[in-house]
């Protein structure tokens, strides 16, 4: 095959497991709480500063993965608490307070570190022959991660205690509250968890792409419609909604432009919408 | 009419002394809010009256400004501009009203997907002016703008922001009084209420979203020639997050509160960005708590205050015009229709003919299908296989508007009914619903509607004629009967009730049994009734269907259906 025609096919099937990964924790949240938390995307870019804070500081980059992590996840923990819980029963009251929050997380990050572009450097540096592709060794290993990542979430989630749990208490809270599982505290945990992935994107993310404040409003959209397209309630669903939504978004951008990319992505989210608003592989 | 009339004039008076107390640059200052607090009260109608949230209302601005600027380089001191310039500021209406009807249709829930949408499309706005160099200008925007024709400085432009405004607040100020007002905050309530009174959901939320759309046009419109550029911010994610918390902080709910909530932090917001350089995080704290605490806003705080200035529309009551229906008779067929939710399968070949004059009781067992049937019938649950006929006609797939306006009513098993609404507001929606048209919903003389069906009704029910009591501070009994009076003063062909006493007093049921047979003779109406309640099958019933597993196990008068071995052996707990 052609190598450049490997290195975009590679670069499509990067854009759609980075993609998946970012909107993993979105949808734990929406799928498994109802609550559309549109904040999703700054604590992508909270995660992104971590890393450069962590690299700025000279320590490895792995170290920004655990920083990352456990930062978003206390984000979460005080966001749960604070804003979720109370306004569980009024899902566009969430969607609002997370709006406000998605406001109040770039406006600090823009009194903090400024408007600036910040760049990374390359944790991995330098390129792995990939079928006579040349290809950058850190987004191959981003693949590898991101597709063992997801399967094992999903061997987990069918065969794990934890996992009949959860889907108990997204099938009937109440009935799940009555024998005994303590539907609180596992919302919060998936809250916190969906919080902690998101860091988790912005660290992978980071070193590709500028970091800047306002970096969260593509996440949360693309996320966001890969949902659509995709539908709650299945990994399966998941990756066909991050294979069409980044996979056709980086096949337009690539031909032509971005803003034709970003079109066509918005005018499939709107079809789904309009035609099939319950998405690809929906739970019934 | 009269306080309308003195409500803008007031508004008038108040714009026209502003600038002699403030001065000639804070006047000119205000000129740029006055316009920002219009295109924020279309996100305060879409959001506060209608219930849905638009998050990309800047995209409206943007494409007025931009197509006002055009306009003012291209036809410069052309006459033209009287035409082209109202123009501008329609075709983002245009535009929105579009994207609403395609956005709405046929989804009740359209909470985040609504709002995110719009956040995109106002993204990509951005991406296009940004990057469509030849017609906007690109990053730089379309500069030197030459202003409007025969006007120039710093006052005119406060006039005509001011006049603009007043315009824009006398308009919405009759809208919001209209009895379209009334059904934007019904549908905000209670969607599925409102498509049941034969209203057209999708097309009122649209006409909403188009007027947002209108306003913002406006106010981009008139942005171009007073600030002479335009650049993509005005169409970008900055702008629409900022008219979003301006209408929130002053309260999204009023009419005001999105104006004053803009000028205000407008205001403050150009006093502090740059001594306070946390200034932004606070606003965001200050909107995390409205959002939390006070929905409604500073406006919302007022609000005990608003109520009791608010008049009851005066005058003498006027019947409304007699409902007209197309169908003669109430004969509902169905045939060999199925229906599944996901795996399991509701309905089964399920063949029955019902709605003859009287009273058709439906019964079985739980899960036999019966408000399956009814869902089916109103068009809330798809049919797999088979077909639905009312009066003859095919009716398989209407949706529920389309159903109410052919004349049948539902009343829920759980009362629905309007909570926030008055009781009397209640009541008018269900003259209006089936007999007012489109255009007829702007005149505040549909607020004096009654009919005589509706004042014997009152009659039976003195709380019914307390018009100024919330509908969701009554009991669950009188609420059961509010719905019951709503689907009767439809004066529908056909009424279906699903288990009409349930909950209610052994005196309450006589009452509610009472009035069902009353409208039955008055209205000659038929009736299916989904009871569970034997006696009052005996007592109702000149007809009787039993349902078992989505098929019809038995029909006849109630003494056949109780001699049917199968029915028996149903209700005996038997198997089939």
């Amino acid at each position: 095959m052609d190598p450049l025609v490997t290195t975009q096919l590679l670069n499509i099937v990067f854009g759609i497991a980075t993609l998946a990964v970012l909107a993993l924790g979105l949808a734990i949240v929406f799928g498994l709480l109802g609550v559309l938390n549109i904040a999703h995307g700054e604590l992508v870019m909270v995660g992104a500063y971590a890393a450069w804070i962590v690299q700025t500081a000279g320590a490895p980059y792995v170290a920004a993965v655990p920083v990352a992590m456990i930062v978003c996840g206390l984000l979460g923990w005080v966001i749960e608490a604070g804003l979720i819980r109370p306004l569980y029963a009024r899902p566009f009251d969430t969607l609002l307070a997370t709006w406000g929050l998605s406001l109040l997380l770039r406006k600090t990050a823009e009194a903090i570190w400024g408007l600036g572009y910040k760049s990374l450097a390359l944790p991995m540096p330098g390129t792995v022959d990939v079928f006579g592709a040349a290809y950058p060794r850190y987004r191959l290993m981003l693949i590898v991660a991101c597709l063992a990542g997801m399967t094992a979430l999903a061997v987990w989630f069918t065969k794990s205690g934890a996992g009949t749990r959860i889907k108990a208490m997204v099938a009937n809270p109440e009935l799940a509250q009555a024998v005994g599982i303590r539907t609180g505290r596992l919302a919060r945990n998936a809250f916190i968890a969906g919080c902690a992935l998101a860091g988790l994107g912005g660290v992978m993310v980071a070193p590709l792409t500028p970091v800047h404040p306002f970096m969260g409003i593509d996440y949360i959209l693309d996320s966001f419609f890969v949902l659509v397209v995709g539908g709650l309630g299945s990994i399966a669903g998941l990756l066909a909604g991050a294979g069409i939504i980044g996979g056709l978004g980086s096949l337009v951008s690539a031909i032509t432009d971005r803003t034709a990319g970003y079109t066509t992505v918005l005018v499939i989210a709107i079809l789904f919408l309009w035609l099939r608003p319950r998405g690809l592989l929906a739970r019934a | 009419m009269g306080s309308w009339l003195a409500h803008s004039a007031a508004v008038a008076g108040v714009l026209v002394l502003l600038p002699f107390g403030l001065g000639d640059f804070a006047a000119y200052e205000l000129a740029l809010y006055f316009l920002y607090a219009i295109a924020a009260l279309g996100v305060g109608l879409c959001w506060g009256s209608a219930g849905f949230l638009p998050l990309g209302q800047a995209m409206f601005v943007g494409i007025g400004g931009y197509l006002s600027g055009l306009a003012l380089i291209q036809f410069k001191g052309s006459a033209l501009l009287i035409v082209l310039l109202p123009l501008a500021a329609l075709l983002p209406g245009l535009l929105a009203f579009g994207l609403g009807l395609i956005l709405f249709r046929g989804r009740r829930e359209t909470g985040p997907y609504f709002a995110l949408i719009t956040l995109a499309l106002s993204l990509l706005a951005f991406q296009i002016a940004n990057g469509w160099n030849s017609v906007t200008g690109g990053f730089n925007g379309l500069k030197s703008i030459p202003g409007l024709p025969g006007l120039g400085d710093f006052s005119d432009a406060y006039w005509i922001s001011a006049a603009a405004l007043a315009a824009v607040i006398a308009g919405t100020s009759w809208l919001l009084r209209a009895p379209l007002g009334v059904l934007w905050r019904a549908i905000a309530q209670n969607e599925r209420r409102a498509a049941f009174l034969g209203f057209d959901v999708t097309r009122a939320k649209a006409v909403v979203f188009g007027l947002s759309g209108v306003l913002g046009g406006l106010a981009g419109v008139l942005y171009a020639p007073q600030q002479n550029l335009v650049t993509p911010q005005l169409v970008g994610f900055t702008l629409s997050a900022e008219l979003v918390i301006w209408a929130a902080v002053g309260g999204r709910g009023s009419l005001y509160g999105p104006i004053l909530g803009t000028v205000l932090i407008g205001v403050v917001t150009a006093e502090l960005r740059n001594r306070l350089p946390y200034w932004e995080v606070l606003l965001a704290v200050i909107f995390i708590v409205v959002v939390r605490w006070a929905p409604q806003g500073l406006v919302g705080l007022l609000q005990p205050i608003a109520r009791r200035l608010r008049r009851p529309e005066r005058g003498a009551r006027l019947n409304a015009p007699p409902r007209q229906l197309a169908a003669r008779t109430a004969a509902i067929a169905f045939q060999e229709v199925a229906a599944h939710a996901g795996p399991v399968q509701i309905l089964d070949g399920l063949t029955l003919a019902a709605g003859t004059a009287g009273i058709t009781c439906m019964i079985g067992p739980n899960g036999a299908g019966k408000t399956s049937c009814f869902n089916l019938l109103t068009g809330e649950l798809p049919a797999s296989h088979g077909s639905v006929r009312f009066d003859g006609q095919p009716i398989t797939g209407f949706a529920p508007t389309a159903v109410t306006r052919l004349g049948i009513a539902r009343k829920f098993q759980i009362p629905n009914v309007f909570p926030d609404l008055t009781v009397a507001e209640n009541l008018h929606l269900s003259l209006w619903g089936g007999r007012a048209r489109p255009r007829d919903l702007l005149k505040l003389s549909l607020h004096r509607w009654t009919s005589p069906l509706l004042d014997e009704l009152a009659r039976r029910y003195p709380f019914l004629a307390e018009g100024a009591s919330r509908a969701g501070d009554l009991g669950h009994g009188e609420r059961q009967i509010l719905e019951l009076a709503m689907a009767l003063a439809m004066e529908p062909r056909l009424l279906l009730l699903d288990e009409p006493c349930a909950g209610l007093s052994p005196e309450e049921t006589r009452q509610v049994i009472d009035v069902i047979r009353w409208a039955k003779a008055r209205l000659d109406l038929a009736v299916i009734i989904i009871e569970h309640d034997m006696s009052l099958v005996k007592e109702l019933a000149d007809h009787v269907l039993v349902l078992h597993q989505g098929r019809l196990l038995a029909a006849g008068s109630i003494a056949t259906v109780q001699a049917d071995p199968a029915v028996r052996a149903v209700y005996a707990g038997g198997t089939k």
